[in-house]
């Protein structure tokens, strides 16, 4: 099939017709419709252009990517946008940011901490163990010796091992990526030495290595040893002073591998710029480990010493602490319980503990009771105002000191009444009645069971004179031999009654009685007993007598009511003389009492 | 740590036997090793700090040993170069052709690479046997040709500055 109005294309452009014209328009259209249409959307979209954010962010992180590649002036123009983003952010919502960074601030902190105290601790023990031993006195005389500073010394004879520098080092260039040192260690020229290292590592393996990947791994001057750590895009070397354990050169192959992780990028595409690899310095410190002499051969003998004078001291101390512990207890017991003190209170100061409180005149000195326990003057006083104890145990030891009763007597207490009991003399027995209650806190003493010893005796002389009787024969009035050789044991009974009597304050009348038998006369038998009587009076010779009234009475016959013999009347014995002593009864009784 | 903050580059002293390698260099810094290295490991390393327009670059110059028939310089050492200074000694002729085989070395070991040709013992001119036609090839590629003395010290830290410079710019 033709097409009718197809223009022919051999024509030249100023021959062509408006039918031509049409028929290319057609053709156009027919041909580039799809062309044009894209076109016109294009142009349309340039004259009226205008940035798409979601254009923009297909291509921002591959062109950041390619900008930061490039040069420095991107991450140099986020600089102060980002430091003020994150001040903001702070700002604004700090726990964010507390929360984001503790994960990382928490181990770094505790890591730190842990080093500074693992250091002081170390150093620590070492200043004592160094100045204290005699180990340390041959240092110190060393480094005296030697002009060395004592930590040097010591460094040199404790130090098992120390890596004292780290080089990380670019393999393909030998230029120094980081270096670290340890504390007191100075590094200098550590760029040349990380070049000469790679040479010598060059050099080495040039002449001697068998294969290329065949490296130089230790060097060894002195006490110093390089360990040479390979990695593909760096190198690890770790200065070492001492003998370093094999486990150390897993550390450094750790820390390469993790640098290598870490930096990878950084490594390969290295172009003299160290800056991207300063991280790595936590990782190289990592290596800078040290190791001293074991602590085991035991602490030195000064420090035994020490701790033992230091214990020994604690020892004393406390044992002196405890003494006084315990006599101050026996001081405050002691004056607790004796009667007549009472403590109100107690101000101590430094070494001096001063009482106040109450003392009855009649109580126990303190100052006895503080030597008696072991106290001095300086160390404890006693402000005591004067007061009267009223309780039953004061009141009977003030009775014991006022009344001061002969050991025969008893003193008790009985409600609120002073007991005596016992034997006493009737001179102290007045004296307690008198004194008795005027002793405070007595009201009323019972003597019901004190027996007056002067009464008792004087009862038991009557007794014993009123069984005394001397017989006459029929109208005797004149004494026998036998008769006269009574009459002394009589008068010395008579002559004791005068005595007790005396102290008893009595006037006992003793009679003595002459009797007759009932035969003969009434007057006669009454002259003859009235004889009988005297004549036995006048040859007592008693001699003189102070409280006794000596009386003849001639009684004749005795009566049936009054037998001076049992037999009854009329016998023999109603013949004599016999006593009978005479106390006003009243008298006797207040006596008694 | 010094190097950091500042761009390091490894350069390179190459020429033939007593061109005046050594001296170049301890005109330019002052030397820390002693020159005993060259004879026992073949190379000697000192540095140098060097500003090219805002930038601080630490140069460290591995200077090694003259090539001639008893020692060959090693081609490990070369590795990592960011550029080196090709010395000719004028007065030599010889040592033309010494420099153009560490060139050739050179370029095997660090690939393209910028680098300063230098004419020594300028102080010497009287005595030199050398033109630039003889060295034209040499010239060709190099970022910079100077006449230098380590005598009086002429043309040395042009030639230092020049391939810092070329090697900063990459």
């Amino acid at each position: 099939m033709a097409l009718p109005s197809r223009p022919s294309l051999t024509k030249s452009s100023s021959e062509v017709s408006p039918e031509d014209s049409q028929g290319f328009s057609y053709l156009r259209r027919l041909l580039l419709a799809p062309e044009q249409t894209e076109l016109e959307r294009l142009k349309g979209r340039l004259e009226h252009f205008r940035l798409q954010p979601q254009d923009v962010s297909r291509v921002l992180p591959d062109a950041i990517g390619l900008r930061a590649q490039q040069d420095t002036r991107l991450l140099t123009s986020m600089i102060p946008i980002t430091q003020e983003a994150l001040s903001l952010s702070i700002k604004q919502s700090p726990q964010l940011i507390s929360d984001s960074i503790a994960p990382i601030l928490g181990p770094a902190i505790r890591k730190a901490i842990s080093h500074a105290m693992r250091e002081m601790v170390q150093s620590l023990q070492q200043a004592v163990e160094d100045s204290m031993s005699w180990r340390g006195i041959q240092w110190r005389w060393e480094a005296f010796r030697t002009g060395k500073s004592f930590s040097e010394v010591v460094l040199l004879h404790t130090l098992r091992f120390r890596v004292e520098q780290v080089f990380l080092i670019h393999k393909k260039t030998g230029l120094l990526l980081n270096h670290v040192v340890a504390e007191g260690v100075s590094g200098q020229g550590e760029e040349v030495i990380s070049g000469m290292l790679t040479a010598i590592q060059d050099f080495v393996r040039d002449s001697f290595g068998q294969k290329q990947d065949d490296a130089l791994e230790s060097l060894r001057i002195g006490d110093l040893t390089v360990w040479i750590e390979q990695g593909s895009g760096a190198i690890l070397a770790g200065v070492i002073r001492g003998a370093p354990p094999l486990e150390l050169r897993e550390v450094f192959q750790e820390t390469l591998e993790t640098l290598h992780a870490q930096f990878s990028e950084h490594l390969q595409t290295f172009q003299g710029d160290a800056i991207p690899l300063k991280e790595s310095r936590i990782h190289l410190e990592d290596c800078l480990q040290a190791q001293f002499e074991s602590k085991t051969q035991g602490l030195p003998w000064a420090f035994w010493i020490l701790l033992g004078l230091l214990m020994f001291g604690i020892g004393m101390w406390a044992f002196q602490a405890y003494e006084d512990q315990q006599r101050w207890s026996k001081l405050l017991e002691r004056l607790d319980q004796e009667p007549g003190l009472v403590v109100m209170s107690i101000q101590e100061e430094g070494q001096l503990a001063t009482f106040y409180g109450l003392r009855d005149p009649m109580a126990i000195p303190p100052e006895q009771i503080l030597s008696d326990i072991g106290y001095s003057s300086q160390q404890v006083k006693f402000h005591l105002e004067p007061f009267m104890d009223l309780t039953p145990a004061f009141v009977q030891k003030r009775a014991m000191i006022q009344l001061r009763p002969p050991s025969s007597v008893i003193v008790g207490w009985e409600g609120t009444a002073l007991v005596l009991a016992g034997e006493a003399s009737h001179a102290w027995i007045q004296q307690a009645q008198l004194v008795g209650p005027l002793i405070p806190g007595v009201t009323h003493i019972q003597m019901g069971q004190l027996i007056d010893t002067d009464v008792r005796q004087f009862e038991t002389l009557k007794s014993k004179l009123e069984g005394k009787k001397i017989s006459f024969g029929r109208g005797e009035s004149s004494l026998s031999k036998d008769q006269r050789s009574a009459l002394p044991g009589i008068a010395e009974i008579i002559r004791a009654m005068d005595q007790v009597a005396l102290v008893l304050d009595l006037t006992p009348r003793i009679l003595i009685q002459g009797f007759t038998s009932p035969e003969g006369g009434k007057e006669i038998n009454r002259s003859l007993s009235l004889l009988r009587a005297k004549t036995v009076l006048n040859e007592l010779a008693i001699g003189p007598v102070r409280a006794i009234n000596l009386q003849a009475v001639g009684k004749g016959p005795p009566s049936a009511d009054e037998p001076v013999s049992p037999t009854g009347i009329g016998v023999s014995q109603d013949r004599q003389v016999n006593f009978h002593v005479v106390v006003e009864s009243d008298r006797v009784t207040a006596s008694r009492q | 740590m010094k190097g950091q903050g500042v761009v390091q580059k490894k350069v390179c002293m190459l020429g033939g036997f007593a061109v005046g390698k050594t001296s170049l260099v301890k005109r330019f810094v002052t030397g820390q090793f002693s020159e005993k290295y060259h004879t026992t490991i073949g190379v000697k390393i000192d540095q140098k700090s060097q500003k090219v327009e805002d930038t601080d670059m630490l140069l460290v110059l591995w200077d090694v040993y003259g090539e001639d028939d008893f020692q060959k310089v090693r081609a490990s050492y070369l590795q990592g170069s960011s550029g080196y200074l090709l010395v000719v000694d004028g007065t030599r002729i010889e040592t033309v052709e010494v420099a153009r085989q560490l060139h050739k070395l050179a370029t095997q070991s660090m690939g393209s690479v910028p680098y300063v040709l230098v004419i020594n013992k300028h102080d010497l001119q009287e005595s030199w046997k050398i033109e630039p036609s003889m060295y034209e090839d040499l010239a060709r590629n190099a970022s910079v040709v100077l006449q230098s003395s380590a005598k009086t010290g002429e043309g040395v830290e042009l030639a230092f500055a020049e391939l810092a410079r070329r090697m900063l710019k990459g």
